[in-house]
């Protein structure tokens, strides 16, 4: 026994191995944090010495974060590859771990059987399978694991004050702190400082002679003989804490994070949103919520009194926001800062010793003998299986919601973005991706194009990010009004910011980007949509960035992998010795306390069982529940839950299923119905909230009121169904619904269109485009323009005409002066102009001044979504007088004009009326711009509204559009400061339409009865979804 | 280890070895140009040669409008101070100036641009302007030696033009080392391509194409299948072809807007782009009795004349019928012109009016004929309510219908 290997850890290794080994290799690329390390060694990678980092939100330096995992990446994608060394590290990390837990359970448990039973149940344990396959959180991994190896040295040298272990685990805790940061500071709360108590207690006990007689004050007079070599270790582990990683502290300290907290998932109350209690509380738990009466009692005993309490701490603050206490011990700062799943994740490993000390208790000790004698041979066995079963179950579970419940969405090619950004000079601007989950990070590795957006949310530099809750614009849809609010104001100015070129991997922001002044360029074979926005100048060839001096890059490069060098030059001649069986070496201090494993206590059999009955009976009750809220037909709510769901996701089969089989629907008609339908509410909306109001209910007939509320890329819509619903055999089914019976005239028809087509270069070449091969800007006009106030903001509106002879791509730019000619804000043209002109085709324009939203702290963030959420900039000053810059540029694309409109009804509130499609192309999106007049035929006011449904060629659409009821003051109707082009505006009317016919404008308005407008006219701005 | 006590001492070095090299006086030395040749030719060797008594110990300070250059003389029984190529390589003046601790004296060499043409630096813009003699385009000619230097000033260039049938030659002479024309567009449109040529080399071929100016205005026609206001068939209204006040068709895609004032004064609008300068809009008929006055523009710069159309009632009348007490309303059979029924999607309105108040209007499409509306019991409880159904223009109402 003394001398021979443990076969249960090699069993452990080599399983470990072989199973975490071949799955990273479908899982690791899909976590949600594998690729970011992957960027941040690829930066390593490319300037091992220089932290500052271009690609991301416009510059941000790594040294907000420990370096050691990422330079260890970049070290080895020397020999064969960034992802090569990814998984390399991760192979590592999956050896640390399970010796890790070895060495750990060891010292608590004194015994090598319990230990190697431990080290292959952290094989398998969920809590680990979660943090590797589900998260991919390498650093946070390495980290634990590398504290765990710390321990036994910890241990010895507190207990035997040999200065060779303060060594062995100073060096350890150095590797531990350039890995990841917060495990060693929360390490020495939940860990060390129970350790310490652990040495102290056995320290006394060699007083005594039995840990009976262990009294306070011998433990106390310990306490004290202890003490030098306690303050000892403590203060040079704090000075290694800080030292190895001080760049990472400076950084802190100069960019303290002030920015808005982010969701996350693990402070959610879980009873509340069950999906993070399974994630960040049942999964990392597993089988070990039903051992707890066992963990918490052998926690409790004397021994282990203060692991006891750190792993009530432990599992207090991992059940985040369900109790008030975590957020009462952490404060309400560090509560919205940390994720709290890290505390479940480190109560789950210090749980691993004593569930291995169970297992083997249960498997060949006395419990077993127990359980034999009490309650016989075939129980043990039955209860053995269901237990071996549930533990495997949590297992495959865990590893399958990768696979059934994908995070991240599917596997991007990226070398067509990678070949079109080095192409042309695409990397010359900003790019932007959108829906491509945190694989945006692997792209950003691989090209040196750079990126507004980022995915390491703490680095955010820009106010538009660090005001809000998200952690990316990439996924704003998924982060309601914040993150749409965020990101349309990147894509209304995306000037300032040369961002030209946008990746989308997701049809729901088409419209956004559309209604932006955005065009579609091509989509790769990846079936990736490029987006390109005209008129943003390249990226200077000089960048801003923040630079820290020299010594402070040199020990960020040098210290941790020194570090690592240190520590396995004192670790691994005891690590050798041990191995490899060399010579005799005498057992570690800690095996002179080895537990009793000969009587296993009753009462604790007891309970248990009890426990575990409690266990079952949650567990029953809670699929019970889940049977009743998910089982479509069981009431009419339910029903209409599950039909619009079904919608929501597309599934249409599902849906159907929920439709009355005896109305003579059938599949095929009811798919038709369903695909003829395009427009913002059936393509480009995800449904929000949904509420029912039964109406009336019979035994089977009930008359339902469905509100539901649609968050869509432009605005939120709020829609009322009224629903029948019969009871068919016990189940209920929904009454389909009319469908419009529009029969258009013709079945086949011609019509002709001017097509542009733009070279760009004539030549291919590498250089810049040769001069003559440069397009003119198309000549643009402002017909009047004015600034003026509504509601306490200020606006500019006016009309402009494309006076060329070529379709304009049109891009707006609004400034405000005050009477000192001081500037005040800036802003673009968004929804409230058409983008694209024909020749000679006018479109009336309004330019909002928004702000940045919630820019204040204190402005609380509104629960509910709002994509149209409007945030009034605002301003110290008076605004007085308004700068107008007009730019024009050729572009052939989104030149659809053949919507009509026709008004049909009106009175002082609303206009009615239709829309008509003469086209070839299917609207998607039918947008009307309405400009209000006063009584001389001026403008005063521009608005808009998206028409919800879209139309098909030669058919109508409804409309009914609410008439405005503010009244607008004119402030200044100067236009000496509007240009276009960059050239004065008065210059280029008066050369090209010298004698403009002013009277057309007039002529050509529709005349209303309202207190403050008496003319408006219509305009239609059509977004084609799919062109053919 | 002290950095700054190597720092001090290599400084202290260089100032030792300046100091001894320094020992040498200038302030008793003389300097006399030899040199007599002011001018000199882009790419020639330049060098400056000075008799001198004393110290040898000066150098020159040369500059020119690319930059500044420092030269050390080459001494023998002279300094000779050879100019780098970089600095005479380019035309103009090289002022240079020699100096010791201080200026000792100054002067002015004038390098001149080789005789023989290698290049003809050619620029033109706007490539488009407008027809009409107005507008124009400007070309730039720089003619350049071998060196990259412009030719001496006065140089001639030939520009030459086609445009249609005409090929034209202008002369113009350099000045300040370039040369510019202005070339004024035509009446007509079309492209022009343009050539120049300086000391026979002769540049590629530019163009500049001639595009129309702002249309004046047009007569509009409207086309349609037959004038009954049956909501399904489709007017198409054109243009004539529009031309530029010089009788040329107005580029393709030029937006002309058609506005449509109909009998209630509310106003519809279609709009068309042209092709071969005819414009094509299109509008569904209407579905009632109507009268149309259409009036086409291409904003602020040219208009129609109003034409007026006329649309005759088709759904002249129509039944309803109360069923399935009341809740079931069938409007219908829907019948047009010829007595046949309406082609599917005439929309048929159903306002419900309780106690005068609006409670909710339906809009339905005609199928196969007919329209029928169900009341829900749920929706529309007990009571008395009041009908009005809208159908081709023509209401019918129902008051005081009760439900139970």
């Amino acid at each position: 026994m003394k001398n021979a290997s443990n076969k249960y850890l090699i069993a452990a290794l080599l399983i470990g191995l072989a199973f975490h080994g071949t799955s990273i290799f479908f899982t690791l690329e899909t976590t949600y944090d594998a690729l970011i390390h992957l960027f941040f060694a690829d930066h390593y990678a490319n300037s091992w010495f220089e932290p500052w980092n271009y690609k991301w939100y416009t510059g941000f330096t790594v040294m907000s974060y420990p370096p050691l995992v990422h330079q260890s990446i970049a070290a080895l994608s020397f020999i064969g590859g960034l992802k090569f060394g990814l998984f390399s590290v991760a192979l590592i990390g999956i050896i640390l771990f399970i010796t890790g837990v070895y060495r750990f359970s060891l010292l608590i448990t004194s015994n090598r059987t319990v230990a190697g039973y431990a080290a292959i149940l952290a094989v398998f344990s969920s809590s680990f399978v979660e943090t590797l396959h589900i998260f991919g959180q390498l650093p946070s991994i390495i980290g634990i694991s590398v504290l765990m190896h710390a321990l036994p040295e910890i241990y010895n040298w507190l207990k035997t004050g040999r200065w060779r272990y303060l060594a062995t685990s100073l060096s350890l805790i150095a590797v531990t702190v350039t890995s990841h940061h917060v495990t060693p500071i929360f390490g020495m709360v939940f860990f060390i400082f129970p350790l310490i108590g652990m040495v102290i207690m056995d320290h006394a006990k060699e007083q005594v002679s039995s840990l009976k007689a262990v009294t306070i004050k011998v433990f106390i007079s310990s306490f004290f003989k202890l003490l030098k070599r306690i303050v000892g270790f403590g203060f040079s582990s704090l000075f290694i804490i800080i030292v190895c990683i001080l760049p990472y502290w400076i950084n802190s300290k100069n960019n303290p994070i002030t920015q808005v907290p982010i969701p996350h998932g693990s402070r959610d109350n879980f009873l509340e949103i069950t999906s993070s209690g399974l994630v960040f509380f049942l999964i990392p738990w597993g089988i070990l919520l039903i051992l707890l009466p066992y963990i918490f009692y052998r926690f409790y005993s004397k021994r282990y009194l203060f692991f006891g309490l750190s792993i009530t701490i432990l599992f207090i603050l991992g059940t985040g926001g369900t109790t008030p206490i975590p957020r009462m011990v952490l404060g309400e700062t560090a509560f919205n800062i940390l994720t709290l799943d890290r505390f479940t994740l480190w109560a789950s490993i210090m749980s691993l010793p004593l569930f291995g000390e169970f297992t083997y208790r249960f498997a060949e000790g006395d419990l077993k003998t127990l359980i034999q004698s009490k309650l016989g041979a075939v129980y043990h066995r039955i209860a053995g299986g269901v237990l071996a079963g549930l533990f495997l179950f949590m297992t495959i579970f865990t590893m399958s919601l990768g696979y059934f419940k994908p995070s991240q969405p599917q596997k991007i090619k990226m070398l067509p973005i990678i070949n079109f950004l080095n192409q042309d000079q695409h990397d010359q601007w900003r790019y932007m991706t959108l829906g491509f989950g945190d694989q945006m990070a692997w792209l950003a590795a691989q090209t040196n194009a750079l990126s507004v957006d980022g995915n390491y949310h703490s680095a955010r530099r820009l106010p538009e990010l660090t005001t809000r809750p998200i952690e990316r614009l990439e996924n704003s849809k998924f982060k309601g009004v914040e993150g749409i609010g965020s990101l349309q104001q990147f894509l209304t100015t995306p000037e300032k910011y040369n961002l030209k070129y946008i990746f989308s991997n997701d049809k729901f922001y088409d419209p956004i980007l559309y209604f932006c002044g955005w065009q579609r360029l091509r989509q790769l074979e990846n079936g990736i949509m490029v987006w390109e926005k005209l008129n943003v100048p390249p990226l200077s060839s000089i960048l801003p960035k923040e630079d820290v001096s020299r010594w402070q890059k040199l020990l960020w490069g040098i210290v941790p992998f020194l570090t690592v060098l240190i520590a396995f030059l004192l670790n691994v001649q005891s690590v050798l010795v041990s191995s490899l069986k060399t010579k005799v070496t005498s057992l570690p201090e800690y095996f002179n306390f080895k537990n009793d494993y000969s009587k296993f206590s009753r009462g604790l059999l007891r309970i248990s069982h009890v426990w575990s009955v409690i266990m079952a009976i949650i567990i029953l009750i809670g699929i019970y529940q889940f049977y009743i809220k998910n089982e479509s037909h069981h009431s009419p709510k339910n029903a209409i839950l599950a039909y619009y769901d079904a919608l929501d996701f597309k599934e249409f089969e599902k849906a159907f299923s929920l439709i009355n089989p005896e109305s003579d629907m059938s599949i095929a008609q009811y798919m038709l119905q369903v695909s003829v339908t395009d427009g913002l509410l059936s393509s480009y909306a995800k449904l929000d909230a949904i509420s029912t109001e039964i109406i009336s209910e019979t035994e089977d007939l009930a008359s339902v009121k469905v509100t539901t509320d649609w968050i869509t890329p432009l605005e939120k819509i709020n829609k009322i169904y009224y629903r029948t619903l019969v009871k068919v055999d016990g189940k209920w089914y929904l009454q389909p619904e009319e469908i419009t019976a529009d029969l258009p005239p013709d079945q086949l028809y011609a019509s002709n269109k001017t097509a542009y087509f733009n070279q760009g270069r004539r030549r291919i070449t590498t250089e810049q485009t040769y001069h003559e091969d440069v397009l003119k800007q198309p000549v643009l006009e402002i017909l009047s323009a004015k600034l003026v106030k509504a509601d306490q903001s200020y606006a500019i509106v006016g009309e402009i005409q494309n006076i060329d002879n070529v379709p304009a791509d049109v891009v707006l730019k609004g400034t405000l002066y005050n009477d000192a000619d001081k500037m005040l804000a800036t802003y673009n043209a968004k929804y409230h102009v058409k983008h694209k002109l024909m020749p000679k085709e006018v479109s009336a324009f309004r330019i909002n001044f928004e702000g940045i939203a919630w820019s204040k702290t204190k402005d609380s963030i509104p629960k509910t979504f709002n994509p149209d959420e409007f945030t009034p900039i605002e301003l110290d000053e008076q605004p007085t007088k308004f700068n107008l810059q007009a730019a024009g540029n050729v572009s052939g694309s989104d030149l659809f004009k053949n919507t009509t409109v026709s008004i049909s009804d009106l009175n002082n509130e609303t206009i009615s009326g239709y829309l008509f499609n003469s086209g070839t192309e299917e609207v998607t999106i039918p947008q009307l711009l309405v400009s209000y007049y006063d009584e001389n035929k001026e403008l005063m006011w521009v608005d808009h509204m998206f028409v919800k449904d879209g139309i098909r060629q030669q058919r109508t659409q409804a409309f009914k559009y609410q008439l405005q009821t503010n009244s607008v003051l004119t402030i200044n109707d100067d236009m000496s400061n509007c240009y276009v082009n960059g050239l004065p505006n008065t210059s280029i009317s008066d050369k090209i339409v010298s004698d403009r016919i002013t009277d057309h404008s007039k002529e050509t308005l529709q005349s209303i009865e309202h207190p403050n407008f008496k003319y408006l006219k219509l305009e239609v701005n059509s977004y084609i979804g799919n062109p053919n | 280890m002290s950095y700054k006590s190597i720092y001090i001492s290599i400084i202290l070095a260089v100032l030792l070895v300046s100091g001894f090299s320094m020992k040498q006086d200038t302030k008793n030395s003389s300097y006399t140009l030899i040199s007599t040749t002011s001018t000199y030719t882009a790419g020639d060797m330049v060098s400056l040669d000075f008799n001198f008594e004393g110290s040898a110990d000066v150098f020159m300070y040369c500059s020119n409008s690319y930059g500044s250059v420092i030269i050390q003389p080459t001494v023998g029984n002279t300094l000779k101070f050879e100019i780098p190529k970089s600095i005479t390589d380019k035309s103009g003046t090289i002022n240079w100036e020699l100096h010791a601790t201080s200026k000792l004296s100054s002067g002015q060499i004038l390098i001149q641009p080789k005789s023989e043409i290698n290049k003809l630096e050619t620029y033109i813009g706007p490539p488009s302007i407008e027809a009409g003699g107005t507008d124009y385009t400007m070309l730039v000619a720089i003619p350049t030696d071998e060196l990259d230097n412009p030719l001496v000033d006065s140089t001639k260039v030939v520009v030459k033009h086609q445009f249609l049938d005409d090929h034209k030659d202008d002369d113009i002479y350099t000045k300040h080392g370039f040369t510019y024309k202005n070339l004024f567009s035509y009446e007509q449109t079309g492209r022009m391509l343009i050539n120049s040529e300086s000391l026979d080399l002769n540049s590629k071929e530019f163009d500049v194409n001639v595009v129309p100016a702002i249309p004046t205005n047009f007569t509009i026609s409207a086309d349609r299948i037959h004038n009954y206001a049956d909501g399904n068939q489709i007017t198409t209204f054109r243009t004539s072809v529009i031309k530029d006040r010089y009788n040329n068709t107005v580029s393709d895609g030029t937006f002309v807007s058609f506005i449509i004032i109909n009998s209630d004064g509310n106003i519809e609008e279609t709009s068309g782009a042209t092709i071969d300068g005819i414009a094509t809009a299109k509008l569904l008929h209407p579905d009632h009795e109507e009268q149309w006055a259409i009036k086409a523009y291409i904003e602020g710069m040219a208009n129609s004349e109003t034409i007026n159309i006329k649309f005759e009632q088709a759904v002249t009348d129509f039944e309803v019928s109360f069923s399935d007490s009341n809740r079931m309303i069938t409007v219908g059979p829907l019948q047009s012109f010829m007595d046949q029924y309406i082609p599917d999607g005439l929309r048929v309105v159903l306002t419900i009016t309780k106690d005068g108040a609006i409670e909710n209007q339906i809009i339905e499409q005609s199928v196969d004929g007919y329209v029928k509306f169900i009341l829900n019991k749920d929706r529309y409880t007990k009571g008395q309510y009041d009908l009005k159904i809208e159908a081709a223009g023509i209401t019918k109402s129902f008051e005081n219908t009760s439900y139970e």
